[in-house]
């Protein structure tokens, strides 16, 4: 009797869960942008930022009056952040179920892996009848791995061009300091963005600067032990060492060249890593490591922001700076494009939203302009930040000086 | 890649090596005296090595008040791991608790996460001098002292084990679970303390990996669990001093393997060395005490 | 209703993923080898579809034979090993499946573009579905029909002569072997049905999710793939459809509400799941009612 009543009760329970996954709530004239993305595992922190920035902007916007209907209405946009824990399954379902619901558009997601079948999980060319692929926009804010955008017309990313900026990182190097001129890596392995910034990017642009590449060292992303990973940098000797790896395996790089006493004149890093967690981890060693980022609270704009996210309990850095700029792009493409937001205009809308961001051609940022290209993509505008003193000071920024 | 860049890959691996023999130590621990595995052990662990951050990062103690608080956290731990996960479970049903132990592993993970925003914490090293320096290879003066700490801390194990009643008590209970409760000894009592005794030991453990690599992150759990399941099977399931010269040969033999290929094939090597080891010798270095699966 | 669809497709492979577990868990051997077999299905009929042209179907059976292949090879030498070494065994096999797929290239040129599987990149445009113009609804059809006639085989397999000498296995080496049954085929015949029915799961999750990579077959889903047959209980096929429901349908999915309280809430349902019902959610006593509610309805109709 007992274990039929507690039959019973697991089967209501799971009923009302499944009833409560299907219910949205009942919108009336809301303007529905949901963010989603990694709120488990060690890129937690990234998704509290990317929900701080998004509620941080969707208050401000509110606050001015909200979206300007095309029927003279008047929208507030309502944002809710979904945990995809930065698997491709969960992704594609959270997706799946915003576009079965009354979402108009997603910004997100985190990590690349779940971007990348994501995006292949949407219609390929916006139009084409034959594919019957998911037809739902996608800004993504963070997920970085190059030429992403590529794979579908209705994505659209608003990241740092990673190969813009090492390519202007390398030049600026070699002009400042002409006696640098060898450079060796250290790469993550089996973490696709991290392989693809060494092999596909800074490989590429360190010989057009005119820097010698020396090789790399490589090791996995959980790696603990780097003791032979710091005697072939030690070997190779070279000038700068480029680090193309997240805070916990940069970190343990560094402390390991510490230990065995290897220097290098320069060190540089990956975009992800200019974030509190190097410095949580390594402040002292990571003394002086170089990266480029688009952003950075140079502007009063950007001060502003990083204010108001703060109220949300998030920071602003690099990617959810993207998540906060993107919430006022889609305001603007809603307005011009004439969005109405009502029940039944929904999949209308989503074209309209795609039609409008892919007509972008320029964008506002929090640093300044940024340009959209024909892919889909950003180049947003960078500046090259170093670690001093356990914290990320501005060490030079291209459009000023 | 010379002769001397394997034998300190071999070196390094030896030192390091020690953590994964205290982690084998307690997975076979546990599988003696209930027959079964817990798979939250590494994750315990590490997680206790969290709450010894409690002491310097919330209550301003001095740094090396981590390792005492991180031992002491990871026994209780251990404890609330027996609760539950074994103590309710039935003996005959030892899928049960296979799945209760990766349903805890699961829990403590999400908790580091949410309490630490994944974000990796510093970790104070044991002894931070400088590298010692013998010819041509270097010696890692804080693995030294992970190392002697390790040593230690299997010494007072075995000392536990074999030279105290409470000792003999749970190799009393692992041998004879029967006829021990017929001389008065409390099942539960001793099966509590054993998951203490080895929640203290996953403690040294978990402190030692994280003064050994000077973070502390949820990324370290996965890996520990692996190789840690790996040196019991080969050390033999049940068996102390397999664990530790199984914790010590996986420890030089990955290090070994990653120098001689690459780091993205090394951890096939490991796996191959674990079925080697299961071919040739399918009860491990040195059987259990039983040799019952 | 696409929602839910996919929802239905994911509960689908996941299904085969547990089921591959659960007939090789009926011999009384612990697998945590199935998510390798997974990848092998996955990638097989990845690269059959999309360099090779072939059509869904037999690509499916084609990465169904290979996983089972494989999952013979791996069955001779699991038999050396018992009980939780043969788990860790075949963790570390599992493992080892994974980090050939992170080593693994094999591009061809299609159009000027290269496709195919790249190492630690993965496998990327898997676009079958899409590009064939399957809606979500015969998608999720196709899927559950693939999971129904497996269901079908192994139910029936449950009451055949063949099923008797699984349990008999799973229960008692010694006294199988001791009324003549051969503990080798038994054993590897149960590994290589649960690698082919995990082939096939990899095939759907691989044109599910039109992406790849060797870090979606790690530990955590090999530990799903038992994960399910033990909390739904080894007496009956459904209790892993009901396992699978419950772990996707519920505890991903129904408690998306509760925000970050899911992520904790999962590992914490599971273990005290495991402590109220250790025999899992369909356990013997539960299969017997269940058994007598639908004999009484057959009886009164």
């Amino acid at each position: 009797m007992r274990k039929a009543a507690l039959l019973l009760s697991s089967a209501l329970i799971a009923a009302a869960g499944i009833a409560a996954a299907a219910t949205a709530a009942a919108e009336d004239r809301a303007v529905i942008v949901k963010g989603f993305g990694a709120k488990s595992g060690v890129v937690r922190s990234f998704g509290i930022n990317s929900e701080a920035a998004m509620r941080a902007a969707a208050e401000l916007i509110n606050s001015q009056g909200g979206v300007k209907l095309a029927d003279g209405g008047t929208g507030k946009i309502e944002v809710e952040f979904l945990d995809d824990r930065c698997t491709a399954e969960e992704g594609i379902s959270v997706v799946r179920r915003m576009a079965s619901g009354p979402t108009l558009v997603a910004i997100g997601p985190t990590c690349s892996n779940v971007a990348e079948p994501l995006f292949g999980v949407l219609q390929k060319k916006a139009g084409d009848a034959t594919d019957s692929g998911l037809q739902f926009p996608i800004f993504t804010d963070v997920a970085i791995k190059g030429g992403l955008a590529k794979i579908s017309e209705w994505a659209f990313r608003n990241v740092p061009s990673e190969s813009e900026m090492y390519t202007s990182l390398f030049r600026w190097v070699k002009q400042t300091k002409p006696e640098l001129n060898s450079i060796f890596a250290g790469v993550e392995e089996n973490f696709a963005h991290s392989r693809a910034t060494w092999y596909a990017v800074m490989k590429e642009a360190a010989p057009k600067a005119g820097l010698e590449v020396k090789g790399e060292a490589k090791w996995l992303l959980e790696d603990t032990n780097f003791a032979q990973q710091v005697r072939e940098i030690k070997a190779a000797s070279p000038d700068i060492l480029a680090i193309a790896a997240h805070p916990f395996t940069t970190c343990g790089v560094l402390k390991e060249m510490r230990r065995q006493g290897v220097k290098v004149k320069m060190l540089i890093g990956l975009t992800s890593s200019s974030s509190l967690e190097t410095l949580q981890g390594c402040a002292k060693e990571a003394d002086g490591i170089v990266i480029p980022t688009s952003f950075a609270p140079v502007t009063q704009t950007a001060e502003a922001a990083a204010a108001q996210a703060a109220k949300y309990n998030g920071s602003l850095d690099l990617h959810s700076a993207a998540t906060y700029e993107n919430v006022f792009i889609l305001k603007k493409v809603m307005e011009e494009q004439g969005v109405l937001a009502k029940p039944d205009t929904v999949q209308a809308d989503r074209e309209k939203i795609r039609k409008g961001l892919a007509a972008l051609k320029e964008t506002d940022g929090l640093l300044g302009k940024s340009k959209r290209t024909d892919d889909r993509e950003a180049v947003k505008p960078y500046l090259y930040v170093h670690a001093k003193d356990g914290k990320w000071v501005v060490l030079h920024n291209p459009v000023t000086n | 890649m010379g002769f001397v860049d394997y034998m300190q890959a071999v070196i390094d691996g030896l030192l390091f090596g020690t953590t994964y023999s205290l982690i084998g130590i307690g997975f076979t621990l546990v599988f003696g005296v209930m027959q079964k595995i817990n798979m939250s052990y590494a994750a315990g662990s590490l997680a206790g090595a969290y709450c010894g951050l409690v002491g310097p990062q919330l209550l301003g103690l001095p740094p090396w008040s981590v390792f005492p608080l991180s031992i002491a956290a990871s026994g209780l731990i251990g404890y609330l791991i027996y609760l539950t996960c074994f103590r309710f479970i039935p003996l005959a049903s030892p899928l049960a608790t296979l799945m209760s132990t990766v349903g805890m592993l699961l829990l403590l993970d999400e908790i580091i996460v949410h309490s630490t925003a994944g974000m990796p914490q510093n970790y104070p090293a044991i002894y931070d001098g400088d590298p010692i320096v013998l010819g041509d290879f270097i010696l890692r003066a804080d693995l030294m002292g992970v190392f002697l700490v390790c040593v230690v801390a299997m010494a007072m194990l075995l000392a536990l084990l074999y030279r105290t009643r409470l000792g003999m008590a749970t190799r009393a209970m692992a041998q004879q679970p029967v006829a021990a409760q017929l001389c008065g000894m409390r099942l539960q009592a001793v099966n509590g303390l054993t998951f203490v005794i080895a929640g203290l030991l996953g403690g040294v453990a978990g402190a030692m990996i994280g003064a050994a690599v000077g973070m502390l992150s949820p990324l370290i759990a996965g890996p520990i669990t692996v190789k840690g399941l790996i040196v019991t099977v080969i050390g033999g399931l049940g068996s102390i001093p397999g664990a530790i010269v199984a914790g010590l040969m996986v420890g030089a033999a990955e290090n070994l393997f990653q120098a001689l290929r690459n780091v993205t094939e090394r951890d096939i090597y490991v796996m191959l060395l674990l079925f080697v080891f299961l071919v040739l010798r399918p009860g491990g270095l040195f059987s259990g005490a039983r040799g019952r699966d | 209703m696409d929602f839910y669809y996919s929802l239905a497709q994911i509960i689908g492979f996941h299904t085969l993923l547990g089921l591959s577990a659960y007939i090789v868990l009926q011999t009384g051997q612990v697998s945590l080898a199935q998510a390798g077999f997974f990848a092998i299905g996955a990638y097989v009929a990845g690269m059959l579809t999309v360099l090779a042209g072939w059509h869904l179907v037999p690509a499916m059976l084609a990465a169904g034979l290979a996983a089972a292949l494989m999952a013979c090879l791996v069955g001779f030498p699991a038999l050396r090993v018992r009980g939780l070494m043969l788990v860790i065994a075949t963790l570390a096999f599992g493992e080892a499946v994974r980090l050939f797929f992170f080593n693994f290239d094999y591009q061809i040129a299609k159009g000027g573009v290269k496709i195919g599987p790249l190492g630690g990149e993965g496998f990327r445009q898997i676009r079958w579905f899409p590009e064939n113009g399957w809606t979500s609804l015969e998608v999720m059809l196709f899927v559950w029909l693939v999971v129904a006639l497996v269901v079908a085989a192994l139910w029936w397999t449950d009451r055949s002569r063949f099923g008797a000498v699984l349990h008999a296995v799973g229960e008692d080496e010694v006294a199988a072997q001791s009324v003549g049954i051969n503990l080798t085929a038994v054993k590897v015949t149960a590994m290589t049905i649960g690698g082919f029915i995990a082939g096939l799961g990899g095939s759907i999750y691989a044109h599910y999710t039109t992406h790849i990579e060797h870090l979606n077959f790690n530990v955590l889903l090999a530990t799903f793939a038992i994960a399910y047959p033990i909390l739904g209980g080894l007496r009956s096929v459904f209790g892993t459809i009901v396992a699978v429901i419950f772990v996707q349908g519920f505890l991903v999915e129904g408690l998306r509400f509760l925000g970050d309280w899911r992520n904790l809430l999962f590992g914490a349902l599971i273990v005290l799941a495991m402590n109220l019902r250790p025999d899992g959610l369909i356990d013997a006593a539960t299969a017997r009612r269940l058994a007598r509610l639908f004999n009484r309805e057959h009886r009164r109709a």
